[in-house]
């Protein structure tokens, strides 16, 4: 019964993992385009930045960005762990850590990207 | 099975074993070690935008050093990381496409026709990259 759970929790983990992965490679291209090509410059400048998150669509874009990328990246960590030959309650304690690290980093991405939307480009 | 259970209690050092495992585990094994570079770099980069709220100043000073000099040979390591994330992406497309049922027994020739595709948008990246930082063709 827990060996059929866990197989159908495993099932549904690598079926989200599939599909965040899928909208990523739409998120990456358009960031790649825009920070590497459209700017005109290999790395972005400060006022190019901050312009564009001035754009409320931009900043919903790289919230969202940033939630799905750092989920997939730990998701995919976690993933790795369950595969090593390490205990299970060890795979277990890894994989709150895991998901409280996700939660930080999705609170400090907020607040940075909204500060940052906020912030002024010097004339 | 026997094998499958035996890589499982090897864990991650089994990954640097490629004799006679095929192209398929190569993917595996790549797909894993690409996808942590990404995640490190992922950190990486957080922490650089961090520098946003310092300002004007200090934000353009380290992209101008990363770019132009004392630290360009970032730029390198970017062109690298580019290879790495176009590599995971193609291979991904693939691996979801699985979990969708879609290609399970064309494993071998979706992993090259999307690979093959994957570099050569990574080849038009660096291209348009390239011209600005100064590098002409």
């Amino acid at each position: 019964m827990v060996e059929n759970e866990k197989m159908k929790y495993g099932s549904l983990n690598r079926f989200v993992q599939a599909v965040t992965g899928l909208f990523l490679i739409f998120f990456l291209g358009v960031h790649l385009y825009v920070a590497h090509i459209d700017f005109r410059h290999p790395v972005a400048f400060f006022s190019s930045v901050i312009n564009q998150l001035h754009n409320p669509w931009w900043l919903a874009f790289f919230l969202i960005f940033v939630y799905i990328i750092t989920y997939h990246g730990i998701n995919g960590l976690n993933h790795i762990v369950a595969d090593t030959s390490i205990s299970e309650r060890a795979k277990r304690d890894i994989g709150i850590a895991l998901m409280v690290i996700y939660v930080i980093t999705i609170i400090y991405g907020t607040i940075l990207a909204l500060l940052v939307a906020r912030m002024t480009v010097p004339a | 099975m026997v094998e499958a259970n035996k890589e499982m209690k090897e864990g991650i050092s089994a990954w640097a074993k490629f004799y006679r495992k095929g192209t398929g585990y190569l993917a595996f094994a790549f797909h894993r070690l690409s996808g942590l570079v990404i995640l490190f770099y992922l950190y990486l980069h957080y922490t650089v935008l961090s520098n946003l709220l310092r300002g004007q100043a200090t934000y353009n000073a380290i992209v101008k050093s990363i770019t132009y000099g004392p630290y360009d040979s970032f730029l390198a390591l970017d062109f690298l990381l580019a290879l790495v994330i176009f590599y995971h992406g193609a291979n991904g497309v693939r691996l979801a496409l699985n979990e969708f049922g879609i290609g399970m027994y064309h494993h071998k020739a979706l992993f090259f026709t999307f690979e093959i595709i994957a570099m050569i948008l990574l080849g038009l990246f660096d291209y348009y990259a390239l011209q600005f930082v100064g590098v002409g063709f």
